[in-house]
């Protein structure tokens, strides 16, 4: 318990950290500066800003604003990414909620229950609903983290390569049962990103693998570059076949009464209280995270309501279930990430790419060598909740407004931005050109109802399966078996054996789609 | 991801056995990169002894998605399935170009003209385009992506062409 404070204590003396800024025109004056608190600010306001956008997803609001973090210090830089990311998720909701097309798949489900509010003129209390409701889950998942920070820290540190073999080989099964669409279609993903992972030089020989002499090639695919091309690009190229324009349902009054009466907050509580819970347990597993976690939470409420027929007609609890679910399964899906190093699902993937260009190895160690990292990002999780509460609510008026701007005008901006983005990474022209050719190649992808997230996750963690691989068979000299008999690798071998053919029975399958579906009929 | 129409043309390319056209095409696709890039790994060295070499995962990964795109491929002749999309080809061919252009003039133009220009392009990708406005936002989003990223982000980037600085 003691360490649990002094944990939290570090962690908010590095968010609360005063910088001297002596900016030159000031002449030698400085002024201390709580840098860290300000990008958390700063984040969490640009990520709801293009989190708002109507078509434009958590992941690629995240992948998009990637580069504006690159030339601050790591731990400010990742103070700043966590805030775009509750921003972006924070924007989502809003976007669901006042226009029929929800901005991200996470808030599909608040879109149902939501806009019927806001139709009756209760946007006020809906948008205050999920702002409350993701707060309360957000504090909640900020305390489960730094509880179970320490503990899964050690126990990643018994973890041999055989263990972290399989442990990701779990992950990714997770990634697949918990995906939508088709489990082997999201398995060929998952593959083919190992594959495009492998290109590059070889990290024990130096090999060149697969870059044809294209030196832009020779260190690799650039993880921002591909993130930004599938989730970018191919968003924009696809939003504009579907037109633009396509009915955007906007209520139109004005948004008026913030406040939920006492029976909203009384009825929606025990709503909280349940996605809560039941974000906080999704997002740890690994594949989890925000957007199965709002699909259960709806599902869960609609089955235990005493009168369901008032879902889908503007019930307060389908819009604090799953908002609470979202934002809890967002930060508790922090867990395995800093803990043990593997990114759950694809934004953790994109924290894992921002780190890795910070030159911080995620895993571990992290927590070891660089506490005020792990820490100062965990009390700046609070922090960024609060906040969003604070700032949302008032601004909902701005967000509206950036709701009508048209796509027209939207979509050359995003293509413009992200390319002075990708460029900005290394300089390199050639990275425009790659991520240009992500982009198609999402947009065929999508076409043919593949999902890009399982690729973007293969991908991150391509390098650190193969060297755990190689380092396992060469610890037990060639012998593959390895992984089976060692106690720990074996059981977490088992559950992913055990959870894939769950996935591939019939019986679940239904229910699974079951889960999805249900939203949409 | 939306259907295409029962009239859609791809339909006849394809014989009447393949209920599933999207996951057939998929398939093929994927078991076609898979052999690609089993090809591109074919002159990198192999296991020797209990080690990997160069070649030994990227080989692994390849076969493991050429057997899985097969997997795909027979899902799509066997099971009822959606139709192939129809593509568009005005937006992505203008994005296309926009990006490609964005990347050409980057470094002999500089940024305030590349951006301008992909601007443009890009707006090219919708008819609903006007073009009073649209010039007017590509000038505005330009001067601030000026302002943003050399001087609050402090990125190097060159402003101007460089026949002007020089």
């Amino acid at each position: 318990m003691g360490d649990l404070f002094s944990n939290l204590g570090l962690g908010f003396s590095t968010v609360f950290q005063f910088v001297q800024w002596a900016p030159p025109f000031l002449g030698g004056l400085s002024i201390p500066l709580p840098i860290n608190i300000l990008l958390c600010l700063i984040g969490a306001l640009v990520g709801t800003l293009v989190g708002v956008l109507p078509g434009i997803g958590t992941i690629a609001t995240v992948a998009m604003l990637l580069p504006i973090t690159f030339g601050l210090p790591p731990v400010g830089a990742l103070i700043m990414l966590a805030g775009i990311y509750y921003g972006a998720q924070y924007g989502g909701s809003t976007t669901s909620i006042l226009v029929n097309i929800p901005g991200e798949a996470g808030s599909v489900v608040t879109a149902l229950d939501g806009f019927q509010m806001a139709k009756q003129g209760r946007a006020g209390p809906a948008l205050a609903i999920a702002a409350i409701g993701s707060f309360f889950a957000g504090c909640v998942a900020t305390v489960l983290i730094a509880v179970l920070g320490a503990p899964l820290t050690k126990l990643a540190l018994a973890f041999g390569p055989a263990e972290y073999f399989s442990l990701m080989v779990l992950g990714l099964i997770f990634a697949v049962v918990l995906a939508k669409g088709s489990v082997l279609k999201a398995i060929a993903m998952i593959v083919f990103g190992l594959l495009l992972s492998m290109v590059g030089s070889d990290i024990e020989t130096g090999a060149s693998r697969m870059s044809f002499n294209i030196p832009e090639l020779a260190d690799g695919l650039g993880f921002a570059t591909v993130a930004m091309g599938l989730f970018g690009f191919a968003e924009i190229i696809r939003n504009l076949d579907a037109g633009g324009e396509e009915d955007r349902d906007l209520v139109q009054q004005k948004v008026t009464g913030l406040m939920p009466t006492k029976k909203d907050l009384k009825d929606s509580a025990p709503a909280i209280l349940r996605g809560t819970v039941l974000g906080s347990i999704l997002g740890i597993l690994p594949g989890g995270g925000a957007v199965i976690a709002s699909f259960a939470a709806y599902t869960l409420e609609k089955k235990l309501s005493r009168n369901p027929e008032r879902f889908g007609r503007g019930a307060i609890e389908g819009v604090a279930a799953p908002e609470s679910a979202n934002n809890a399964a967002a930060q508790t899906s922090f867990i395995p990430l800093l803990t043990l190093g593997i990114p759950p699902n694809a934004v953790m993937a994109l924290m894992v790419g921002a780190m890795t260009i910070h030159g911080i190895v995620p895993g571990p160690q992290v927590m070891q060598k660089q506490p005020e990292l792990v820490w100062g990002m965990i009390a700046s999780m609070w922090i960024g909740n609060l906040m969003l509460l604070v700032i949302n609510l008032p601004l909902v008026g701005i967000w509206v407004r950036l709701l009508r701007v048209p796509y027209r005008l939207m979509f050359p901006s995003i293509v413009v931005f992200c390319s002075i983005g990708i460029y900005s990474v290394n300089n390199a022209p050639m990275d425009v050109v790659l991520a240009g050719v992500f982009g198609l190649l999402g947009y065929w992808l999508i076409k043919h109802d593949f999902e890009p997230a399982p690729l973007l996750l293969g991908m991150v963690l391509g390098p650190l399966m193969e060297e755990n691989l190689r380092r396992a068979l060469l610890i037990s000299r060639g012998d593959a078996t390895v992984f089976f008999t060692r106690p720990l690798s074996a059981s977490l071998m088992a559950i992913s054996a055990f959870l894939l053919v769950l996935a591939l029975l019939p019986a679940l399958r239904k229910k699974r789609d079951e889960v999805f579906v249900e939203s949409e009929s | 991801m939306s259907d295409a129409p029962s009239h859609a043309p791809e339909k006849s390319i394809l014989p009447s056995w393949v209920k599933g056209p999207q996951d057939f095409i998929g398939g093929i696709a994927l078991m076609a990169i898979a052999a690609f890039a089993l090809w591109a790994s074919s002159d990198l060295q192999g296991m020797h002894g209990f080690s990997f070499g160069a070649g030994t995962a990227p080989r692994m990964f390849g076969v493991l998605l050429l057997a899985l795109g097969a997997g795909v491929t027979v899902v799509g002749v066997l099971t009822e399935g959606p139709r192939l999309a129809v593509y568009a080809w005005r937006g992505p061919l203008f994005v296309s170009l926009a990006i490609l252009c964005f990347a050409l003039c980057i470094r002999p133009m500089g940024m305030v003209f590349s951006a301008m220009a992909s601007f443009l392009i890009a707006a090219l990708g919708t008819a609903e385009t006007q073009w009073k406005e649209t010039i007017i936002v590509g000038a505005c989003l330009t001067a601030f992506c000026a302002l943003l990223f050399p001087y609050a982000l402090g990125l190097p980037l060159q402003m101007w062409p460089t026949f002007l600085i020089r």
